[in-house]
């Protein structure tokens, strides 16, 4: 049993990181007042371009970077259309989805279930060796311990920095921010396109690190889930960092039950990671009085300047 | 600097929305040290002119300078860096925010400061100094709307403006508050700042100001005047045109007790003030005026009233018929009948045709066709026949409720309302945002109801209105309300105690 | 340059405009289309031959285009219903997969009498879809809960779902695939049209086209869905019964995507296979918005998809370009639509440069 809970804990953070750092993309593009539900599809651009840059022979690096870029650039495109285009974010965000796993299918048609070598977990000395403790926290990969400093990054830039407070100005009241001289356009867009390189590198991590290999579907609702965990930390950085963890353990549970063997139901098992979403989604509005979830007032609001009053 | 040299003028600007004209040729000249007035009617164009002059429009054509020289502004930060600065009529605040941080937004760079601690400091340090002391830490969400506008004047100062525009600052405000802020804005002149006060009161202007532009339908009528030399009827005839004839409420017939509320509370869905325990009674045929400053629970008691939102506790009748359970339908079936505040908001769908509008609230009913089939034709035909009546203006039967402008929307909004099961009227501040034509023609609709024999509640922030129509009048103040009192035995000034919420 | 540009929304776009900016986004649509295919090495000459000839014009290629315009029609009106609302179902392929189970226990269980087994299967199947989708308006107007997350991680519970029963009870005996045992023919299987492998299914497709089009133009259902959809707030002040407007839009949305599915097993395979619903949801926003939420309009983009379809699945043994082909072609028309759309939603101004001294 002991061995059973170490392997679960160990193999946690795994599962946890990829929804954190797509998470965390969604909190920062949120925070400027824009939903972009186009997680999974650039999650998927960057789980497969990353596998594409390892498979021709290039450093994991420059796999992570590429990965990034590609989730950016979807981003790009969904930033255009809904910043200076102005078009809906939901519909965009759907549109953005389909470009993404579009993309990312045809395209990683031929470098589909081809194994890789990619990161593995790290030696940090006798860190490493003390017991039980040394594996789970100092035995990670490196993009795990990476995802822990941009967590606190993405913390101090929203709710610490100036950049920060007129961000968040932004995504609250963005004629407010507008009259105080500050450029709306120019924060959404980068909000989004900082949203784009998160989700990109939770996508690179999902193939680089996690599965270390390319399939289509793999992402499997992924960045939905990271939406719904952006709702229930309601926008927050830290508390994603506790609903990621969750999450990660129910889906890091998983596999395990799968190895004891046993008559158990295998797609109900797989259910679980979809049912917890919706758990957690309903309860806080069922249990908690008073509820609310908080989310930045001009949310899916579009910004016209001369719009009349 | 020169004390009477000229800090702004814009001339000749016009700017059209979407091919309706909002300004043609208005201009302005105002100089250093001075309180200049810009006066006129609701929809003259005054805050469009001053949202031209700090970058939030484009205008199609005119000129700007400042103190002298040529400018170009085509956004709002060329016009902080030109020291111009506005206090907008619809504050230009975060609720979520603390004052601190909202000043920080706007006046970091001016300030030198990047924290809001260092932020905190200023305020505590200038503010006293000023006479707009603020707790630098309170959410502006929970603060009230006099204490609002001071972070706005606060943060307007501090960003280094010297050409200070207010738009229509008392507008929210009780009367000692109105005077506060006046008093405030001479001071500010007086320290070589040039301040444009955007107002439709007469009094206003006469009183604090040093000059006057009015302006009407977009145009400058009449141009940097003396305002030593202006009387109230020369102000009045220019920003009216020809004088528009007063509706004033006669006395009728009352009945017996129509509509009685007996102790009801609500809750407010945003966690402010509710209603906390309100009973009135009105007869048939009279028309109750609820004064008081907006945000004091007049919201939630329109909407409870309505149905829209649930009747925590407390009793409504009907001629002794219990209702206050009832949804929205029901009520309407009683002969309940609403004018909302926001008449785009509650009151018409703006995308919806006129004679869409004008059927909605009685297709449930079986007047217009059935359930198989919507009875169109007669709908436009009713609607035909009401667009007559009402004279409502560039109004076909198929034309979309959202081009009309407001007080046709109006019109139609209360020929709708205003039918002949109409029992009991709730009226949320009728005549928001109109010109006056449109306030006498919406005032008479309302009396005309009344001699007709509806319990009227009339909620409104403008006092004026008020005292000219209702027979009897309450204020409302944090979610209760004083003692019901004849019109004729009270007074403004008594009424402004009750808003305070001192009596 | 850009600071330079400023917008103004206009308060009535003229018809014509209204025309030309759709007409140019769905042009820019296809162009675009046609260049990502040639990226992929699909000469033009062969492009057009697949997307003009073959879909529409030759007849066997036509047939395939109508077998698989059925369910797209479908679930392009479940879409519209919904979203019209303010709904967004992005579930339906989890309310079709729904469908599909409920369908395919009546015909393997032998529900009820032999000559209204079609008829069961056809009300299986649509009440399942309701059902399915009702957990999320009711999660929706109880709890608020957003229905865009709900319908879709739902999607991902019916699929395993169907695995679960595919992967196990109903696993066909006879091959081992992850398929169920195939219909009984004449009985559970929906009546070709004697039009090659064309079934009647397209007729049901077209009466819930022209149904929808009553409702939506003429029903006072329909009036109270334009209400509810353009100003809930408004509509409500009027006394109009919002939240049931609401759940019996959802219910109907989910019905026509569960018979969607219905008309695939009933009509195509036969049987329950793991492959029926991928890709329709957002076929069916693609559908649903080209066609402006218009019912008669739904049906032509419906077919515009079918023809996607059709020569995707040519292109796909020729060329070997996979599925997800179809999806990014969709993308790009959707995408291009709503962005060419700015220049009719506003007035676009350019301010005069003027010397800044």
């Amino acid at each position: 049993m002991s061995e059973f809970i170490f392997n679960w804990l160990v193999n946690t953070p795994v599962y946890a990181t990829p929804l954190l750092l797509a998470c965390l993309g969604l909190i920062v593009t949120a925070r400027a007042g824009i939903l972009n539900l186009g997680a999974e599809g650039m999650m998927a651009v960057g789980a497969f371009s990353g596998v594409v840059v390892v498979l021709s022979g290039q450093p994991l690096w420059l796999a992570v970077i590429v990965a990034m870029l590609a989730g950016a650039l979807l981003a790009a495109v969904f930033g255009i259309a809904t910043v200076f285009f102005r078009t809906d974010q939901v519909l965009t965000g759907l549109i953005t989805v389909a470009m993404g796993l579009g993309v990312s299918g045809v395209m990683g048609h031929s470098f589909t279930h081809k194994p890789i070598q990619g990161f593995e977990g790290i030696s940090m000395g006798w860190l490493s060796e003390i017991p039980w403790i040394g594996k789970i926290f100092f035995g990670q990969d490196l993009l795990v311990y990476a995802t822990v400093l941009i967590t606190l990054a993405v913390w101090w830039g929203v709710h610490r920095s100036l950049i920060g407070l007129r961000l968040r100005a932004v995504g609250e009241a963005p004629s407010t921010a507008d009259s105080s001289g500050i450029n709306v356009m120019r924060y959404r867009f980068s909000a989004v396109l900082i949203g784009g390189l998160l989700c990109g590198l939770a996508g690179g991590y999902l193939s680089l690190a996690a599965g270390q290999i390319w399939v289509e579907h793999m992402i499997a609702g992924r960045g939905w889930i990271a939406i719904a965990l952006a709702i229930f930390a309601r926008w927050r950085p830290f508390p994603a960092i506790l609903g990621a963890l969750i999450f990660g353990g129910t889906e890091a549970i998983i596999p395990r039950i799968q190895t004891l063997g046993g008559d158990i139901p295998v797609y109900f098992l797989l259910m679980l990671p979809y049912l917890l979403t919706l758990a957690v989604l309903i309860i806080p509005f069922v249990f908690v009085k008073g509820w609310k979830d908080d989310v930045p007032a001009g949310l899916l609001k579009t910004f016209v300047r001369e719009e009349r009053q | 600097m020169d004390s009477h040299g000229v800090a702004l003028e814009l001339t000749k600007v016009s700017k059209q929305f979407d091919g309706r004209p909002a300004l043609s040729d208005a201009s302005l000249k105002v100089n250093w040290g001075e309180v200049h007035a810009l006066l006129g009617e609701n929809g003259a164009g005054k805050s469009t002119l001053m949202n031209v002059a700090c970058g939030l429009y484009s205008p199609d054509q005119g000129t700007m300078a400042v103190s002298g020289v040529p400018v170009s502004i085509s956004k709002p930060a060329d016009a902080i860096n030109h020291g111009i600065g506005m206090v907008h009529q619809h504050f230009k605040l975060v609720d979520r925010f603390s004052v601190s941080e909202n000043i920080l937004l706007a006046c970091s760079e001016t300030l030198g400061v990047s924290s809001v601690n260092d932020v905190a400091k200023v305020i505590t340090e200038k503010s006293e100094h000023m006479g707009l002391e603020i707790d630098p830490y309170a959410v502006v969400g929970e603060i009230s709307i006099a204490e609002r506008q001071r972070v706005e004047i606060l943060k307007m100062l501090l960003t280094g403006a010297r050409i200070l525009i207010l738009d229509e600052p008392t507008a929210v405000l009780t009367d000692l508050e109105s005077e506060n802020v006046l008093t405030l804005i001479r001071r500010m002149a007086a320290t070589d700042c040039a301040v444009i006060l955007i107002t439709h009161k007469l009094r206003e202007v006469l009183q604090y100001s040093d000059r006057v532009t009015v302006m009407r339908t977009g145009r400058t009528i009449l141009s940097q005047a003396q305002t030593s030399e202006m009387t109230r009827e020369k102000l009045a005839k220019a920003m009216v045109g020809e004088s528009a004839e007063q509706i004033t409420s006669q006395s009728r017939e009352m009945g017996a007790d129509r509509y009685v509320i007996w102790d009801i509370k609500v809750r407010s869905p945003s966690g402010g003030v509710g209603v906390d325990g309100v009973s009135l009674h009105v007869r048939a045929g009279e028309i109750y005026g609820i004064a008081g400053v907006g945000g004091n629970g007049q919201p939630q008691l329109a909407d409870a009233l309505m149905g829209l939102m649930p009747i925590e506790e407390g009793h409504v009748f009907i001629d002794g018929k219990e209702i206050s359970h009832l949804g929205v339908k029901a009520l309407r079936d009683r002969g309940l009948r609403f004018i909302p505040s926001d008449r785009f908001g509650s009151g018409l769908i703006p995308d919806f045709k006129a004679y869409e509008n004008y059927g909605i609230t009685r297709i449930l009913n079986n007047v217009y066709g059935s359930w198989i089939r919507v009875n169109r034709k007669r709908m436009k035909e009713d609607v035909n026949a009401t667009i007559e009546t009402y004279q409502i203006l560039g109004c076909a039967a198929a034309t979309k409720s959202r081009l009309l402008s407001g007080g046709n929307a109006q019109k139609l909004l209360l020929a709708r309302e205003l039918d002949s099961e109409l029992s009991v009227l709730i009226a949320h501040s009728p005549t928001r945002g109109l010109d006056i034509y449109a306030c006498n023609t919406v005032h008479g609709l309302i009396v005309k109801a009344a001699n007709r024999g509806a319990a009227c509640i009339l909620i409104s922030d403008d006092l004026e209105e008020i005292l000219t129509l209702s027979n009897s009048v309450s204020v409302m103040s944090r979610g209760k309300i004083s003692e019901k009192r004849p019109t004729r035995e009270t007074t403004r000034e008594k009424i402004g105690e009750l808003m305070l919420g001192h009596a | 340059m850009l600071n330079r540009v400023y917008l103004v929304s206009r308060q009535q776009i003229p018809v014509w405009l209204r025309i030309a900016t759709f007409c140019l986004g769905i042009v820019t649509g296809l162009i675009g289309c046609t260049l990502i295919l040639m990226i992929f090495g699909v000469p033009f000459r062969e492009i057009v031959n697949e997307y003009v000839v073959f879909i529409f014009l030759d007849k066997s290629g036509f047939i395939l285009t109508l077998t698989a315009f059925v369910p797209l029609a479908l679930v392009g009106l479940a879409a519209a219903a919904a979203i019209k609302l303010n709904f967004w179902n992005i579930g339906i392929e989890g309310q079709m997969w729904m469908g599909t189970i409920a369908a395919t226990w009546v015909a393997t269980y032998d529900v009820g009498p032999e000559n209204l087994r079609l008829l069961i299967m056809f009300f299986a199947a649509a009440l399942a879809g309701s059902l399915w989708i009702g957990i999320s308006a009711g999660l929706k107007l109880r709890y608020g809960v957003n229905e865009i997350i709900t319908t879709l991680l739902l999607t991902y519970v019916a699929f395993l779902l169907v695995q679960n029963l595919l992967f196990g009870v109903w696993r066909d005996p006879s091959s081992g695939f992850p398929a169920s045992p195939m219909y009984t023919p004449e009985i559970e299987r929906l009546a070709l049209v004697g039009w090659g492998r064309l079934h009647s299914g397209i007729w049901i497709a077209i009466a819930a086209g022209v149904i929808w089009w009553w409702i939506m133009s003429i029903s006072r259902f329909g009036y109270l869905i334009d209400a509810v959809g353009a100003n809930p707030l408004a509509a409500k002040a009027a006394g109009l019964p919002v939240i049931a407007t609401v759940v019996v839009a959802a219910i109907l949305s989910g019905g026509l995507a569960g018979v969607a599915g219905l008309v695939i097993v009933a009509g195509q395979e036969y049987r329950l296979t793991i492959n029926i619903a991928e890709g329709f949801t957002f076929s069916a926003i693609v559908i649903a918005f080209v066609a402006r939420f218009n019912p008669i309009g739904v049906l032509f983009a419906a077919l515009m998809i079918a023809g996607i379809y059709t020569a995707g699945e040519t292109l796909k043994v020729f060329y070997r370009l996979p599925n997800a082909t179809v999806v990014l072609l969709e993308s790009v028309i959707l995408l291009s639509l709503l962005i060419v759309e700015f220049f009719s939603r506003y007035n676009i101004g350019i301010r005069k440069a003027e010397a800044t001294p």
